[in-house]
């Protein structure tokens, strides 16, 4: 009780109309910078936090968390639209995102990731509000060798991202973990196949790749296909979703709160672990999962959904215990220092008025965003009417400042180039390419958690089946891997499935 | 319609276009420019070699501000994780000494890295150019609050007795921790199993707040709030003095140990900046250092601001790294 009574007066300070303004500015604003291909919530965070430095601290830190969840729904309209991710936990969604576009059902695809985004959000904002404490605790168990764990069952996802081909999605995985590991050895601090260049010492950007594999690539098959791909704005009445379409979208959001609330309360977990996470898991629990990759649904309305839960998730630990649980909440978290707030449980005691004040907004951020964002769905698709090589044109300028702003340098724009190279060429010999985006997302991080693992267990490798929770996930992780071959004894019916 | 729609994103375009070329024009000229350092809306970064949320980071966020208005433009914070520094302190030292570029230092992981030619650091100390020392933070010990180790004696014998039967976090190999880790096996003989977290003493925090690892070796920031919680109990401080923001916590040497470890804090340009660029960072980085509002920050998360010029700082180096250099083969990987 006492809890809602301090949450409906967090209310109050959140309502007041400065604070309304600073929360709709800072949505407005990150869904800007989600847009922008390569300016991610990180960057994008970072460089408005001077914008806020002046306000009081409640609408500064308001102002700060919208544009935060604002980059996560940002990042969407380019993949849906244009194939490109605006940001890396919007990587996934151009799978699905991007074949809706091509078959007129973009609004539809767009108005999906909004909707799941609001739910994704608030729910994670009423798990935050009613048990923040015990799951901040809960996010601590998860020590390097469950992490390592955790990763196992998520590269064992690489079966469900498949395609026709096992051994081209094995390649494909191959691949991102080679390219993963170029740079300075995180743990002995000698360079990886750098190959003398220093550029390479601080690995190949992860946007400038998925920007080239994901976005150049399609430019580049353009002329391939004669005649260009149908994409084509939709008509009004295409601009929201079907009945099925939402009737279909209804799990996929549910499987992806629960995928992006569970993993955002891990420290060290990324947005877009989550998202392509979620991905896999509507490939294989979907009762659609053979549609997914040809535009359905459930493939943008899973993955957005989850990203946005992770991100309001991640707060939990920030909020409860003080750690910073990924590069955008750090940077958060300095500008709650800089505005004399220490994150913690102390922050309950404290400041518990602009605590509770924040939460509030958290909520009324989700809301404004879905007002924001549903009404200009119409505005985004436009963007579709422009003739294609005048789109194209725009689109590259894009993609070159994209890549370049990443770190102000032009090597990883010769990157984004090279990587469009690579994509078209993993297309036409009809390689996918989410393994390789999954591996690449998850191989630093398996690496990391493996050898600290290690060195927790002085080398014994029993470190990983000795404790319950790794143990059941590397057992779940087996399971997956092996669910395949079962399936190879299973009746003909279902070997006569195409995707099967 | 479409016509304006067009022009609309091309102009949308070309304004990004803009910025971005705008945040690196005249790049070329910085002999030339010195005199007019720093230009009118070419921002500085200030790259910070480890992750976020952790002492280094959040004493770079908070000089942040006022570094910017000394200077009357944008100063961003870059982190560049991993390798116990060494990734960031590449990108520093590989960029160009315009400037433009600086970032927050610590020692020892500055000092050793190049000490060891394993590693494959492209810098060597003289690489940097230091430009001010903001804190000293001393190392300190803590174990977890259930633990059966009451003092800092009892938990040292038993190590002693038992080599490598107690795991404790390092910020990555090499780093001040793991070489107050060698001090302390070199004088007591007491040998943990390091387990070194290479991406920082958040991640280093968590994974103990987890129980994951036995031992805590951290400096007095981190383990400021966590002792006020009751979730670490802090054994012994590696300082001369009692740290004044845990002053119940005895010192090494009040426990029998003479030890003295800690991380030194500051910041650093790449090694040949014009001189009066070098001056004007200088007073512009003392100035933020010395700011009341940033100490008292920096007290409130139980650090103490201990400034020193650039030249007193790149001396105070000097003498770190004979220390290490004692202890260099404890902490070398044997495999």
């Amino acid at each position: 009780m006492e809890t809602l009574n301090e949450l409906l007066g967090g209310f109050a300070t959140a309502m007041t109309w400065q604070n309304l303004l600073f929360a709709f500015l800072g949505c407005l604003l990150g869904t800007i910078i989600g847009v922008l291909p390569g300016v991610g919530p990180v960057a994008g965070v970072a460089l408005l936090i001077p914008l806020t430095l002046n306000l009081d601290p409640a609408g500064s830190i308001i102002m700060l968390c919208a544009i935060f969840y604002g980059t996560q729904y940002g990042g969407t309209i380019t993949s849906v639209l244009l194939n490109t991710p605006g940001e890396a936990s919007s990587a996934i969604t151009t799978i699905d995102g991007y074949a809706m576009t091509k078959m007129g059902r973009a609004g539809a695809a767009l108005t999906l990731a909004a909707v799941g985004s609001f739910i994704g959000g608030t729910i994670a904002t009423v798990g935050l509000v009613a048990a923040a404490k015990p799951l901040g605790e809960m996010g601590l168990l998860v020590g390097p060798p469950e992490f390592f764990a955790l990763m196992v069952v998520g590269i064992s996802l690489l079966v469900a991202l498949a395609g026709k081909s096992m051994v081209k999605a094995l390649i494909s995985g191959a691949l991102g973990l080679l390219i993963s590991m170029v740079g300075i050895d995180p743990v002995a601090g000698a360079p990886r196949f750098t190959f003398g260049i220093d550029n390479l010492m601080d690995g190949v950007s992860f946007v400038a790749v998925i920007v080239g594999v994901f976005g150049l690539s399609e430019i580049l098959s353009f002329r391939r296909n004669e005649p260009t791909p149908m994409v084509h704005a939709p008509g009004f009445r295409q601009l929201f979703p079907s009945r099925t379409e939402w009737r279909r979208s209804a799990p996929a959001m549910a499987r992806g709160t629960g995928v992006g609330f569970g993993l955002g309360l891990i420290p060290g977990m990324t947005g877009s672990v989550s998202s392509l996470l979620s991905y896999a898991t509507e490939k294989r629990f979907s009762r659609f999962r053979h549609q997914l990759g040809k535009g359905a649904v459930e493939g943008v309305a899973g993955p957005e959904t989850a990203n946005n839960a992770h991100a309001n998730a991640a707060l939990i630990p920030l909020f409860t215990l003080g750690i910073p649980a990924s590069p955008t909440i750090a940077v958060l978290m300095g500008a709650f220092l800089q505005q004399g707030l220490t994150p913690g449980p102390s922050l309950f005691t404290e400041h518990s008025e602009i605590a509770w004040a924040i939460i509030a907004s958290l909520f009324i951020g989700n809301v404004l965003l879905l007002l924001l964002n549903v009404p200009l769905v119409g505005l985004w698709t436009s963007i579709l009417r422009v003739p294609t090589p005048i789109l194209t044109a725009v689109i590259l300028v894009f993609m070159v400042i994209g890549a370049y702003t990443i770190n102000f340098s032009v090597f990883d724009v010769y990157v984004m180039i090279g990587f469009g190279l690579l994509g078209l060429a993993l297309r036409n010999l009809d390689i996918p390419l989410a393994p390789m985006v999954l591996t690449l997302v998850l191989g630093p991080l398996m690496e990391r958690s493996l050898r600290e693992s290690l060195e927790i267990s002085q080398g014994d490798f029993t470190v990983f089946t000795s404790r319950p929770i790794s143990a059941v996930l590397i057992g779940l992780g087996l399971l997956i891997i092996c669910s395949p071959l079962l399936k190879l004894r299973k009746p003909r019916a279902l070997m006569e499935d195409p995707e099967a | 319609m479409s016509r304006k729609k067009i022009i609309a994103a091309v102009a949308a375009a070309s304004l990004l276009a803009l910025t971005g070329c705008g945040a690196n024009a005249g790049a070329g000229n910085s002999a030339a420019a010195a005199g007019d350092f720093p230009k009118k809306g070419k921002s500085i970064d200030l790259i910070v070699a480890f992750s976020s949320g952790g002492a280094v980071d959040t004493a770079a966020r908070l000089i942040q501000p006022v570094l910017e208005k000394e200077l009357g433009t944008n100063v961003e914070v870059i982190n560049k994780p991993g390798a116990g520094g060494q990734i960031g302190y590449t990108a520093l030292t590989g960029a160009k000494p315009d400037g433009y570029t600086i970032g927050a230092t610590g020692s020892p992981s500055v000092v050793v890295s190049p000490l060891d030619p394993a590693r494959g650091a492209k810098y060597t100390r003289d690489s940097f150019q230091p430009l001010g020392r903001q804190v000293i933070d001393p190392t300190v010990i803590a174990v977890q609050p259930d633990s059966p180790y009451q003092t800092l004696k009892e938990l040292l014998e038993a190590v002693k007795a038992k080599p490598k039967s107690l795991t404790a976090s390092t910020t990555g190999i090499q780093t001040g921790e793991h070489f107050a880790l060698a001090q302390i096996q070199e004088s007591t003989g007491s040998e943990f199993a390091p387990v070194h977290f290479s991406e920082g003493a958040s991640q280093a925090t968590t994974a103990f707040l987890g129980k994951h690892v036995d031992v805590l070796v951290a400096n007095v920031s981190d383990v400021n709030d966590l002792s006020k919680q009751g979730k670490a109990r802090v054994l012994g401080v590696m300082s001369g003095d009692r740290a004044p923001s845990l002053p119940d916590i005895p010192t090494f040497k009040e426990s029998g140990y003479d030890l003295t470890a800690g991380t030194a804090r500051g910041y650093s340009a790449p090694a040949g900046l014009p001189a009066d660029v070098a001056k004007k960072l200088e007073a512009a980085i003392e100035k933020a250092i010395e700011d009341p509002a940033v100490v008292q920050k920096m007290k409130d998360l139980g650090l103490q601001t201990s400034y020193l010029n650039g030249t007193d700082y790149q001396k105070f180096w000097a003498g770190q790294e004979d220390d290490f250099k004692k202890v260099l083969p404890l902490v070398q990987k044997k495999d």
